[in-house]
């Protein structure tokens, strides 16, 4: 088969550029350690999470040295707690379940950014920097009241967490 | 030479039980398109809050509206007419029974006019019927039963289409036993085999769980289970759309140029490339997935780069073999041939603008494909961004600009004005620039795609690229010129048709520059490339939904019903949107203000 | 292709199918285009996505 010689070098730029693409997202996997949502945390029945002890009552907990898990509830059309509040310069992983159909996670404007699917908990760890305020949005759509379906992240000081109890209620 | 192309004869003159179904295609295809317009213009203005005529709420039953009829009807439609025809000129024989065509096409249109019923039908009230799951569907959001039912009907007549070409390509290798299968012949046969392969898990979605779910025989699904069967063929599909394109680009485009196709035989690689890779691709739409584990991700992901070759080798060839008709026009220079191309015609102009287009969308494809970059953009407006320069333009304005060219050939009517045929594929050109680059970059500040109402109470977009405003209003111009393109595109075509037939319109084909003949013979050994094609399948899927079905059950971990189409839940759906009304009321309160 | 296209090609061109075409130009265009990709990648995933804040790590 005759192949013109300037197609072959365009066949070899484009497998260059597709092991460069790999190779970026693998450098980011290994480097800043950009980790997947995947299939850490075991399925939950989603007719029953108000028995589930993490959800039934949505909230921020401390788990460790500046570590905290924030249990969220997304559901028609809404996020439970809202605000989810947490400190600054620390590590959060938030977990997120759906309560009836699909939903979107999506801190608006950052990287935190998963699917909520009915049955499964999304499980995502990022770490907080200064103090500011975020807005949830829900990117999947999700029924006839979509739209409405928001949230909020507050960032605060360590003080000001602590003063508010260290819950987001 | 002149005298030798008035004693061609066209299409129609050859084979015009043929032409008549490619016709009854192409209109089917257009009717779908002008619904799918109508539907994108109201949904533009209502998103980026210029005009609201409807509530939030039925926002969503326009959006599954122009999604299917677009990427279903429009693309779909227009396939099957092109293929017919390619089929049917590339072996120079009729099809073996035009009766069985003609079951196929009524299939099609039988089932999609239950789904476009069980759509339209949520707009009214007084109706117990909605299918407002978006294109996706995906469960436990709940469609009316007709919706499904009507898309299981259509995806059966496209099988029926498929068996129909293959028995004629296999009539015709009985006689021919010796020569190369001619390459619109091929493409076709690559491209129907890729879509057996894709299309059977969305059958099974349908069939197993989603048709039997919504008429109440079982009760939940495993929405996991049922996205993924969704996106086995969600992906794939999206090329079932771009072969119309690439085959017009390879085989038409190059004539249109004066020139002649560059290479057949890497024609051939690179659509066996897309029967072999389009479908163990399909869970990088799922990235963001919770109960699939990474590594399943990363080999989508290496299948999805890999599969940027095919587009990557096109473009070459594609632009070699108009280079070649503009330098035998007299072109020269390094890039000075350029000027010595048939700009002036909309066929040629409309197929490069679309060509230039997709260059661009293959690099938010990329992004696309990156697996750990999808945090930026997953589900933001950069994916419909995305994908209207993809199929909203490679495919749709090549279609467009394609019908230029060959209408005439099925039908003996000169088109009605290239004028206004030319203006109007500049016009599309124009506003997708818009309308795109404006919703790339929304989807770079967060703005969530599906939505009715993308900006929120509680919290301001941050400003960047202009700020979200006036990216609204690039997007609102940008689709109402792809509405008056539309417009223009439609009725140009309408009053071809009123055109008298005249002769001598005939406009064959020239053969490549290096033909078949240098192509390999194993390039059409199709049994060998469904083998590897289906291995390649098994590698990328077994795992996975072995894994999704033992974490969740093949019917779901406890996940309800939410029916679209019920009026209970309607009930409740009012309460919540209650404070809506305030708002839409004062909306269009401050549009009568506008109007008036 | 169809015969009667091979017959026809062959008439337009003189038989020519064998001749020699450097596609120079398309190469310049393509190789632009690479560039383009190249720069434009590298801006989306170090500036645009590692520049965020709340980088997903676990």
């Amino acid at each position: 088969m005759h192949i013109h010689a300037y197609e072959k070098l365009w066949l070899a730029l484009s497998i260059v550029l597709i092991l460069a693409l790999i190779g970026t997202v693998t450098y980011g996997a290994v480097g800043p350690g950009v980790a997947m949502v995947a299939d850490s945390q075991s399925t939950i029945d989603a007719g029953g999470i108000d028995e589930d002890e993490r959800f039934s009552e949505p909230r921020v907990e401390q788990v460790g040295e500046n570590e905290y898990e924030a249990y969220v509830v997304a559901y028609q059309f809404g996020f439970e707690p809202t605000p989810i509040v947490v400190p600054a310069n620390s590590t959060v992983t938030l977990q997120v379940t759906s309560r009836d159909v699909i939903h979107g996670f999506e801190v608006a404007g950052t990287s935190a950014n998963t699917m909520v699917v009915p049955g499964e908990v999304s499980e995502i760890t990022v770490e907080t920097d200064e103090p500011t305020e975020y807005g949830i949005v829900c990117n999947e759509y999700c029924g006839a009241g979509h739209h409405v379906m928001e949230g909020k992240l507050h960032v605060v000081s360590q003080s000001e967490f602590e003063n508010r109890g260290g819950d987001s209620e | 030479m002149s005298t030798a192309l008035e004693s061609e004869r066209t299409f129609v003159d050859k084979f015009p039980d043929e032409a008549r179904v490619v016709r009854a295609a192409f209109l089917s295809s257009f009717f779908a398109l002008f619904l799918g317009a109508v539907f994108g213009i109201i949904q533009t203005l209502h998103r980026t809050d210029v005009a609201r005529i409807i509530p939030s709420t039925d926002y969503y039953t326009v959006l599954t509206a122009h999604g299917v009829f677009m990427v279903i009807s429009f693309t779909i439609f227009f396939l099957v007419g092109l293929f017919t025809w390619a089929l049917t000129r590339s072996l120079d024989r009729p099809l073996l029974n035009i009766k069985i065509t003609w079951t196929w096409y009524g299939l099609m249109a039988t089932g999609m006019t239950l789904t476009g019923i069980s759509i339209l039908a949520g707009f009214v009230d007084s109706i117990d019927m909605s299918a407002d799951v978006l294109y996706t569907f995906y469960a436990p959001l709940q469609a009316h039963p007709l919706f499904y039912a009507g898309l299981a009907v259509f995806i059966v007549g496209t099988w029926i289409a498929g068996a129909d070409w293959f028995r004629t390509f296999l009539a015709w290798r009985r006689d021919h036993p010796d020569e190369r299968i001619p390459l619109q012949t091929f493409m076709v046969l690559t491209t129907m085999t890729m879509w057996y392969i894709a299309s059977s898990a969305v059958a099974a979605s349908v069939l197993l769980f989603l048709l039997p779910w919504s008429l109440g025989f079982i009760e939940q699904v495993n929405p996991t289970l049922t996205r993924t069967l969704f996106w086995f063929f969600g992906h794939p599909v999206v090329y079932f759309w771009l072969m119309p394109a690439y085959m017009l680009w390879y085989t038409v485009l190059p004539k249109i140029a004066g020139g002649r196709l560059f290479s057949d035989p890497l024609a051939r690689v690179v659509f066996v490339l897309f029967v072999l890779l389009s479908t163990p691709v399909g869970i990088h739409h799922q990235y963001l997935d919770p109960g699939i584990a990474e590594g399943f991700k990363f080999i989508s992901m290496t299948n999805t780069m890999f599969l940027l070759l095919p587009s990557l080798l096109t473009a070459f060839t594609v632009v070699a073999s108009v280079e070649y008709g503009a330098r035998k026009n007299g072109g020269s220079g390094l890039l000075g041939w350029l000027t010595n191309l048939p700009w002036r015609k909309p066929e040629f102009t409309g197929m490069m603008l679309a060509g230039l287009m997709f260059a661009a969308g293959g690099f938010s494809g990329m992004v696309n494909a990156g697996m750990n970059i999808n945090y930026l953009i997953h589900n933001t407006l950069w994916v419909p961004g995305h994908f209207h320069l993809t199929v909203g333009t490679a495919v749709a304005l090549t279609m467009m600009a394609g019908i230029y060219w060959l209408w005439p050939q099925i039908s003996n009517k000169p088109i009605y004005s290239s004028q206004i045929g030319l203006f109007q594929v500049v016009l599309w050109f124009i506003g997708m620039a818009l309308m795109s680059n404006a919703m790339h970059a929304q989807g770079l500040l967060g703005v969530p795609r599906r939505t009715a109402e993308p900006e929120y109470s509680g919290f301001d977009y941050p400003t960047m690229f202009g700020g979200f405003e006036e990216l609204n209003i690039q997007i609102a111009i940008g689709g109402t010129l792809l509405f008056v393109s539309t417009i223009l595109f439609l009725g140009n075509l309408a009053l071809t048709m009123g055109n008298p037939k005249v002769s001598g319109l005939a406009e064959p084909l020239p053969s490549p520059v290096s033909g078949a003949e240098d192509a390999p013979k194993v390039l059409d050994n199709l049994r060998l490339w469904v083998s590897i094609a289906l291995v390649l399948v098994v590698l990328a899927y077994a795992l996975p939904i072995a894994a999704i079905i033992q974490r969740g059950g093949l019917l779901g971990p406890g996940v309800g019903t939410y029916p679209v189409w019920l009026a209970p839940l309607l009930d409740a759906l009012a309460d919540a949107a209650a404070p809506l009304v305030g708002a839409v009321t004062d909306a269009s309160g401050s549009l009568a203000e506008v109007v008036r | 292709m169809g015969q009667n296209e091979a017959v026809h090609a062959g008439t337009e061109d003189g038989g020519g199918d064998a001749e020699e075409f450097d596609p120079i130009g398309t190469l310049t265009l393509i190789g632009i285009y690479f560039v383009i990709l190249v720069l434009a990648w590298v801006y989306i995933y170090f500036v645009e996505f590692l520049g965020r804040d709340l980088v997903i790590v676990g």
